[in-house]
């Protein structure tokens, strides 16, 4: 990633309105106006464009970002100093001065970073360097001050094939043999972010040296909250251990629904009964995890994906798509034979009554009898004593034996 | 023999009212007689032991020993198994213990019946302990259980522990023929032995068993008509899950497993007990097959009481039968 970071302005890619605005600024406007706040979604090439221009134009950027700390004190501290030795700097030979540099202000937040814009705010205006700011979400309240005192600029989301070209810039390169359609997903997945787009590309370049679309099917999980078929596509399509567990990491979806649906479309997914015995076994073990978590032992659940993983890698190669079960066969199954269970219950209820046994026992140990009698046309004083209704009776002569 | 005429199933018909009565317990009767001889005496009892041998017989006989006729106003029986909540219970016996004070001539408590106890969660059992501790001037407690290792210490070191074994076939037979004598049925001595067989021990089980099988032929009970009741009446759709699981058909398997959880309400675990008891009815299968297999269901049934779901543990219980079932090509 940072080996193929743009030196030059010219090498950032996309958004030249942005950089125009920006080189404006820092040849003419920065003597009027000393502060630039750069705004627009992540990884569009903000940083990288103050780091290009700095180079170019022979300035040193005094950074600070989200990482650091941002009360006021730390500010100072830093930014400070930095301001005012302007003066010292300037007259060095390889430089032409200082630059700060406060990337993600919109990262100042809450009591750690408390009074952090307003001394942003004090720097900005008694600072005799220039201040670029870079924020992704301008139109945060506690912001609002900061854009009084800045110019602005604003950066879009990197369009798609100028991604892709950059993609296969960087392949070629690395001696990476891409399809098209690849990098293509790669790229619309990013979603206009490039630094996401080459991390990605960097980390399936590291797998293998070839890429076809097949290696690209993980990858549309990132940074979404992914939903239940999406989960499951990913998860029963996974080629090892780690593709499962990253997918599951990734899912928004429930565990406890996850859980279920993966019970329920396992059959599906292995079609050798050693295989599916060993790979439910694992969602077994995934689900004895769940009964130890109860409400508060969520340290296990992290050894519930596990296992729920392990499930998935079982046959590794031998994915073949097909239609997921939803919803829950219990769930469904409940539903439809509510009535019939109702129904059951209140019988053993009225037998329980009578016979002093609990309704379970009633349908264990009672109901078969009862409906051998009825069926032999012997239980009318039966029925009576028990109290059935002709419906109970009924329901009871077509039941299913079980 | 006494017989309760208003009653249809003959299991309550020929349910004894006295202690005298009841068959083959002549241990446990005579010291529960000994309580009964002075009932300010009486401890709360335990009584544990397989089903159908005469737990709940006997917690009621002492009820009508104690309070005769009128038993039912000063005996509450709950089941544990139905009124699951501790909340109920604790309701219910604080009621009824707070208005059932004006004591039975020279009984000075209420009784509480509280059958198949083991079936209560640690807390719900912790909870009862309370209750029996706060309302003990008023009532005494006749706790039901299958297993008393299923109760806890505190609980059992309250009660005086009775334990029910397996009914003796000789009695058990004897009792057939009077309620045979007594119905105006012919049963023939093999058709006893076979039901007998068939019940292990489990009067209950014997008796239904011999009123269905009564309802075939007028006046006979044969042999071949207990089997074919045995045939009816056991749980054949937990047969065939089992048989279609050793077929490597799973998928069916596990829809029948869900109709068995769906329409009859069974739990996974009484599922599992159900499969348990029929695996060793199957004459497809080998003793070393059987072993085998059982082992794999003590491995999910304790599985099952350590998860979360009943349907997972079931599901991957079955799929290893599949898996047995295929490696052995057994397609029984």
């Amino acid at each position: 990633m940072e080996k193929y970071r743009p030196k030059k302005i010219v090498d950032v890619v996309g958004n030249e309105e942005a950089k125009a605005a920006f080189i404006g600024w820092f040849r003419n406007k920065r003597h009027t106006k000393k502060a630039l706040l750069l705004y627009g979604p992540p990884g569009v090439g903000k940083t990288t464009l103050v780091n290009a221009a700095a180079n170019e134009f022979g300035f040193k950027v005094i950074e600070m970002n989200a990482s650091d700390t941002r009360s006021e004190k730390a500010i100072n501290a830093i930014a400070g100093p930095a301001t005012s030795f302007v003066a010292l700097d300037t007259f060095s030979s390889d430089t032409k001065g200082n630059v700060l540099f406060l990337d993600e202000v919109d990262g100042i937040a809450g009591n750690e970073d408390r009074g952090g814009v307003n001394a942003i705010i004090k720097i900005v205006e008694n600072a005799r360097v220039p201040v670029i700011m870079a924020a992704n979400d301008p139109d945060l309240d506690k912001l609002r001050p900061l854009k009084k005192v800045c110019a602005l600029v604003r950066f879009h989301q990197v369009r798609i094939p100028l991604i892709i070209a950059t993609l296969q810039r960087i392949c070629q390169k690395e001696g990476v043999k891409a399809d098209f359609e690849a990098l293509e997903q790669i790229a619309q997945n990013s979603r206009g972010d490039v630094r996401s787009a080459i991390n990605d590309l960097q980390s399936l370049a590291e797998r293998s040296k070839t890429l076809t679309s097949q290696d690209t099917i993980m990858l549309t999980y990132r940074n979404r909250d992914i939903g239940m078929d999406e989960t499951l596509t990913a998860y029963f399509s996974a080629k090892n251990l780690l593709d499962a567990s990253t997918v599951l990491s990734r899912s928004g979806v429930d565990y406890d629904d996850l859980l279920m649906a993966v019970g329920d479309n396992l059959p599906l997914r292995y079609q050798d009964p050693a295989a599916l015995a060993t790979a439910y076994d694992f969602v077994s073990r995934a689900d004895i995890y769940r009964g130890k978590i109860g409400v508060e032992n969520w340290n296990l659940l992290r050894y519930f994906y596990n296992s729920l993983s392990q499930a998935a890698a079982v046959q590794p190669g031998t994915y073949k798509p097909f239609k997921f079960i939803a919803p829950p066969i219990r769930i469904i199954t409940l539903f439809w034979t509510k009535g019939k269970r109702t129904a059951l219950e209140k019988i053993c209820a009225k037998i329980g009554q009578r016979c002093h046994v609990s309704r379970k026992t009633a349908k264990e140990d009672f109901i078969p009898h009862l409906k051998l009698l009825l069926a032999r046309q012997k239980a009318v004083a039966m029925i009576a004593w028990l109290e059935l209704s002709p419906e109970e009776v009924d329901f009871l002569q077509k039941m299913n034996k079980f | 023999m006494a017989v309760n005429e208003d009653a249809v199933m003959w299991v309550e018909k020929y349910r004894p009212k006295t202690l005298d009565e009841v068959v083959d317990l002549k241990d446990i009767v005579e010291s529960l007689k000994a309580f009964m001889r002075n009932p300010k005496t009486m401890p709360h009892l335990l009584l544990a032991g397989i089903p159908g041998t005469g737990k709940t017989t006997v917690a009621l006989c002492i009820a009508h020993e104690l309070f005769g006729q009128n038993w039912k106003t000063f005996t509450l029986e709950l089941n544990a198994s139905d009124e699951r909540g501790i909340d109920t219970v604790r309701d219910r016996v604080k009621d009824f213990s707070r208005y059932s004070r004006a004591a039975f001539g020279n009984v000075p408590f209420a009784l509480i019946i509280l059958d198949e106890c083991d079936q209560m969660t640690g807390p719900a059992q912790t909870a009862l302990r309370r209750i029996m501790e706060t309302s003990s001037r008023t009532s005494r407690f006749i706790l039901i259980c299958n297993q008393s290792g299923k109760i806890i210490e505190p609980i059992q070191s309250r009660c005086a522990i009775f334990r029910f074994s397996k009914l003796d076939r000789k009695a058990m037979i004897e009792q057939l023929c009077c309620i045979a004598k007594n119905e105006k049925v012919t049963l023939e001595p093999s058709a006893a032995e076979r039901i007998v067989d068939y019940a292990e021990g489990d009067l209950r089980h014997a008796i239904n068993t011999l009123q269905s099988a009564s309802a075939f032929r007028e006046g006979l009970v044969d042999e071949k008509t207990v089997s074919l009741v045995i045939g009816e009446a056991s749980p054949m759709q937990v047969q065939i899950m089992i048989r279609k699981a050793l077929y490597g058909d799973f998928v069916e398997a596990r829809k029948m497993m869900y109709d068995l959880m769906g329409s009859y309400g069974f739990s996974g675990s009484d599922i599992i007990r159900q499969m348990q008891r029929e695996l060793f009815k199957m004459s497809t299968l080998t003793p070393e097959q059987k072993a085998d297999l059982s082992d794999i269901i003590g491995e999910y049934d304790y599985r099952l009481t350590q998860g979360a779901n009943s349907d997972i543990q079931l599901s991957a219980l079955l799929a290893q039968f599949a898996k047995v079932g295929k490696a052995s090509g057994d397609t029984s």
